[in-house]
């Protein structure tokens, strides 16, 4: 078991509860960490250096951001690829294990890699092991397995789903640093509602790490402390307590999207927010520098090193060399050294002349080295020294367990810019062109200096909540004003690289995908010519940190080798994610929506089998389709058709929109009186089909197949759209159940409970009523899709329970049977009805389907009228008939009827008949077998079974008793 | 695709809350040929540009109203009612 013991004694701002131990396994290895450390923290504090191997040579890499933006501590955490270690807070008992490594980081054998780069030249891919071909097929699993980062495991049932949620905001802040937090409490005091997102876990930034004394800050802020991370304090209470700002922490938006819509990963969880406005304040960062061995554990971003000794209380090292070419270095010193860190020199690469802050930093005891910059780093799992050069080409060493880079910024600016083409250099500095509902502020608008970096962000704020109407409109002239004063550096920045490039193999430009600066030289005398080609080439800035760590270095690398400026090489596209997401916070809860009918408890209960029919769950069957298909031939049976589409259509034009959507004619149909009804599409295609009831003058109640309902509402509310038409579509699907009844004593079964006259004189076939069963209002359609005597009753959804139990207990001295799905589509193939969609395809006409009938050419116009004119006016090629197979076989839906092995044919439809005792179906097949006795075969595996086509049903062709 | 557009009887909505009907269609006569349909129906202007075009407000009220976008920015130039009826969807 490991101590803590690199931490240094406890700062004020340090995010860990030293009161509070817990531990974790690292490798197999219990690990002590207190409550508030990260699993990197934890791990520094434990001496584990090496937190990751490279991708390609497999180098040791340790950490360098400590801000979850860089490749270097990527770890599976309890399962989960990928994880950035850096970022990912300890619990009790969490398993961590290194990736891309074997056996372990510490001593990664696969290392050796490192030692035969020449034979890994830059295009890999494209250039090795691909002659012979066999090769290739052999190197590929070795080189998938080597290169790579963590491997996933296909037996997990990936954890918990993650959630999606929508919002809406008046003004986002994106970045929770000075600037962010000033702009969103000043867009929040003129009234707007405001989200602050912030990848951290606490708002602060880069003040957060900051004991500098700031003299300079406006009074109008409202500040009264002068401290970095006592500024950073109060800010964040500010807007923590603001009533109309709301924080998302450890929380970063990964994508931008027109008009304002952000993607946002908040833990496992996934938020659309829609803003209104944006205020743009992610910052900016420092990055690498290049030179020999830049990669080596104990070279870090000033800023990382900071980070680990503040919030965390753990020293990065013991002697450190800042490296630098501003004024921020000597702050990361000063800052360093009193956390307690020996800083031996500053390395800057300026000629600097004497001033306050190189007094400040002489009398903390660090050394100044003017006009040196680095070459390289030294040692083979830590820096141990580096060697420098100065301007008159000295060069020297100096011994230094880590080398802090400093004063390289770059704009984090591809979140903005995935949305829009705001102009922006390779330093990712916004300077123009920045959209009308996107304010910028801070650091990724080149504004550094922390006085007018808050002054900047408060007009922000004030700014991005006067766009969204609040505060005094007439300000707004004034604000944008004022704001204009502070610009960007208008001097993108060769200059603003801290060192002179080296050009070595181990000179890393791209972290995450081991591209070195002699890499890119090699790709540029291969012929790549731009940026573009060559990040797909060299594969650079395509890592999992999206460029943040590398746009800068590799457009400085690029255009020194094709001798251009860094303004003419320009920038790479930004595209989503600019941070990396889990597939699994992608793809979200699995929502598949379920309807269920009023009637569904009575369905389980009677131990009815359910299955998915759609959204619908329906009975299939209630233990068997077979005797269900007698009981409604030989007595009567129940079905509960409430999933079928209802629509209410009313209004005087009601007939002339169903003229107009129907090839029938309904406008001349008598009230009381049915029609069958048949939608086509504009082509003649069948879409959907039902009946059509004339309830009243101006009424009419109109059923559609099961799952069309919604499409269908939909197309006659287009066909009705700006004719000024008077009538109404109601969807009435859910409001109304329905049961239909069906059977030789159906009609004794219902009387027992209406008044309206069933008599066969009094209620003939395709006739309508309404009136009570059971005491319940309804509608009574007579129509028979299974074939038999029969009702459909509708009803107000509610009493369908009581509808069905006292029809069934009505029906119980008939032998009444519930029947499913399963029974009804036996039946209804027997009577050759067919179903739109099992039946036909999206191109069937209703005229090859045999439905002419339904369709009035007489009608002047009709939706698809022109389509199926025009296969009237041809020979039909096809034709749905009804067959009956040979022997008894009953072949599966969907098999093809052949002709000397070739398939002409197929079945749509096929089930045993046990009324007939025969299998049988529908079939489509060629004009010429579709006359009736023709013999046809149907293909089922290898063999062919013979059937004879039938022309009319099998069962009552007379409709004797449907009529009955 | 993450516009917002604005319903007429609505107001301004995520696009994700509207269903596409396509490119406002001059439908032909109902006795019109095969091969007039057949252009209607199968080759569309596919415009690279400002088009009017049918959305239907699917996840709100339902209705349809015309947009007239630009297919190249995304950018809704407007929305309104169809002041005349229906003449096709090319369905
Ligand atoms: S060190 Fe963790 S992401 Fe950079
Ligand atoms: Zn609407």
């Amino acid at each position: 078991m490991s101590r803590p013991n690199k931490r240094l004694s406890a700062a004020p701002q340090e995010l860990v509860d030293r009161s509070r131990p817990i531990h974790f396994e690292f490798e197999g290895r219990k690990i002590e960490a207190y409550e508030g450390d990260t699993v990197s923290s934890a791990l520094s504090a434990a001496g584990v250096e090496i937190h990751s191997r490279s991708f390609k040579y497999h180098r040791p890499r340790g950490l360098l951001c400590v801000a979850g933006r860089c490749p270097n501590c990527l770890m599976t955490v309890d399962g989960t690829p990928n994880v950035r270690a850096c970022t990912a807070s300890v619990r009790d008992g969490m398993q961590v294990i290194t990736q891309n490594a074997w056996p372990s980081t510490e001593r990664d054998f696969v290392s050796v890699l490192d030692r035969l780069d020449r034979f890994l030249p830059v295009g890999f891919y494209y250039k090795a092991l691909h002659k012979p071909k066999f090769l290739w097929e052999l190197a590929r699993p070795i080189v998938r397995r080597v290169a790579g980062l963590g491997s996933i495991d296909v037996d997990s049932d990936g954890g918990p789903t993650s959630n999606h949620t929508n919002r809406h905001t008046d003004v986002a802040v994106i970045g929770g640093g000075p600037a962010g937090m000033l702009a969103a409490s000043a867009a929040a005091d003129s009234g707007a509602d405001v989200t602050l997102i912030d990848d951290q876990t606490l708002p602060g930034g880069h003040l957060l790490t900051d004991i500098r004394e700031y003299f300079d800050v406006p009074d109008g802020l409202g500040l009264s402390t002068t401290t970095g991370h006592e500024i950073a304090a109060e800010l964040r209470e500010r807007v923590l307590g603001h009533q109309r700002i709301s924080v998302l922490s450890s929380s970063s938006a990964f994508g931008m999207y027109q008009d304002n819509l952000l993607a946002i990963q908040t833990g496992r969880d996934s938020l659309n927010l829609r803003a209104t406005h944006v205020v743009m304040a992610t910052g900016a960062f420092e990055v690498p520098h290049q030179f020999h061995n830049n990669d080596l554990p104990g070279v870090m971003l000033a800023s990382g090193a900071l980070r680990l000794a503040r919030l965390w209380g753990i020293s990065p090292g013991k002697t450190a060399i800042v490296t630098t070419n501003d004024d921020s270095g000597y702050w990361a010193a000063l800052n360093l050294s009193d956390a307690g860190i020996v800083v031996s020199a500053i390395l800057d690469s300026r000629v600097v002349p004497d001033s306050d802050l190189l007094t400040l930093v002489r009398t903390a005891g660090i050394e100044v080295l003017a006009g040196q910059t680095i070459n390289s780093a030294q040692g083979t799992k830590r820096v141990k020294s580096i060697a420098t050069t100065s301007a008159n080409g000295e060069t020297r060493n100096i011994e230094c367990d880590l080398i802090c880079m400093s004063g390289a910024w770059q704009g984090a600016s591809g979140l903005l810019l995935q949305s829009s083409s705001a102009g922006v250099d390779h330093d990712g500095i916004v300077r123009s062109g920045v959209p009308e509902n996107v304010t910028i502020a801070g650091g990724v608008g080149g504004v550094h200096d922390l006085g007018a970096l808050l002054s900047q962000a408060g007009l922000a704020g004030k700014r991005a909540a006067a766009k969204v109407g609040f505060g005094v409109p007439d300000d707004l002239p004034a604000i944008e004003a004022e704001l204009s004063v502070f610009k960007s550096p208008t001097t993108s920045s060769a200059e603003s690289s801290a060192s002179p490039i080296t050009q070595t193999k181990k000179t890393f430009v791209c972290f995450c995908e081991d591209v070195s600066t002699k890499d890119i030289a090699v790709a540029v005398e291969e012929g790549f010519g731009d940026v573009q080609t060559l990040k797909r080439y060299t594969t650079s800035t395509m890592g999992p940190c999206q460029g943040k760590m590398c746009h800068k270095a590799f457009v400085e690398v690029a255009a020194l080798n094709l001798g251009l400026s860094v303004k003419d090489a320009g920038a790479t596209t930004s595209r989503p994610p600019a941070q990396p997401v889990a597939l699994g916070t992608l793809a979200g809860q699995n929502h598949m929506p379920r309807k269920r009918s009023p009637l569904h408890y009575v369905h389980e209960q009677l131990g009815a089998e359910i299955v998915e029919l759609g959204p619908w769950l329906r009975p299939h069957n209630y233990g068997s389709p077979q005797d269900e298909v007698l009981a409604v031939r030989e007595r009567v049976g129940i079905i509960d058709v409430s999933t079928l589409g209802k629509l209410d259509i009313r209004g005087p034009d009601a007939g002339k929109l169903l003229d107009r959507v129907y090839t029938h004619r309904f406008s001349n149909l008598r009230e009381g009186h049915i029609r069958y009804g048949l939608l086509c599409s504009e082509a003649g295609s069948i879409m959907d089909d039902g009946t059509v009831t004339r309830m009243a003058d101006d009424h009419y109640f109109v059923t559609t197949t099961t799952g069309n309902v919604d499409a269908i509402e939909d197309w006659f509310n287009w066909w009705m759209a700006g004719t000024g038409m008077d009538v109404y579509v109601t969807n009435v699907t859910a409001a109304w159940g329905a049961i239909n009844v069906a059977g030789p004593r159906a009609r004794e079964t219902l009387a027992k409970l209406t008044d309206v006259d069933l008599s066969p004189k009094a209620f003939d076939y395709m006739r309508s009523a309404t009136g009570e069963v059971a005491g319940v209002p309804s509608i009574f359609l007579r129509i028979g899709f299974v074939g038999e005597t029969g009702w459909e009753v509708h009803f107000p959804a509610e009493y369908a329970e009581h509808l069905w139990n006292t029809v069934m207990e009505a029906g119980s001295e008939y032998g009444i049977s519930p029947f499913g799905l399963e029974a009804q589509r036996i039946l209804r193939l027997e009577k050759g009805h067919i179903i739109v969609n099992q039946d036909t395809d999206a191109v069937t006409d209703p005229l090859d389907a045999g439905m002419r009938w339904a369709v009035r050419f007489d009608k002047p116009d009709f939706i698809g009228r022109a389509g199926i004119a025009a296969t009237r006016d041809r020979e039909s090629k096809q034709s749905l008939v009804g067959f009956i197979a040979d022997d008894g076989f009953v072949p599966e839906d969907g098999l093809s009827i052949v002709t000397n092995g070739q398939p002409v044919g197929r079945v749509t439809s096929s089930r045993f008949s046990p009324t007939r005792g025969v299998g049988f179906g529908l079939a489509w097949v060629p004009i010429e077998m579709a006359e009736d006795g023709t013999r046809i075969f149907i293909q089922s595996g290898r063999n062919e079974w013979p059937a004879t086509v039938i022309t009319e049903p099998i069962y009552d062709p007379e409709g004797s008793r449907l009529r009955a | 695709m993450a516009f917002l557009l604005n319903c007429p009887n609505c107001g301004a909505r995520n696009v994700y809350d509207f269903r596409f009907g396509g490119e406002v269609l001059t439908r032909p006569a109902p006795d019109a040929g095969n091969e007039e349909l057949t252009e209607y129906l199968y080759f569309k202007e596919n415009m690279d540009g400002e088009q009017r075009e049918w959305w239907n407000h699917s996840m709100g009220c339902r209705k349809w109203f015309i947009a007239t976008r630009n297919t190249h920015s995304n950018e809704v130039l407007g929305t309104h009612w169809p002041d005349e009826p229906v003449t096709g969807t090319g369905q």
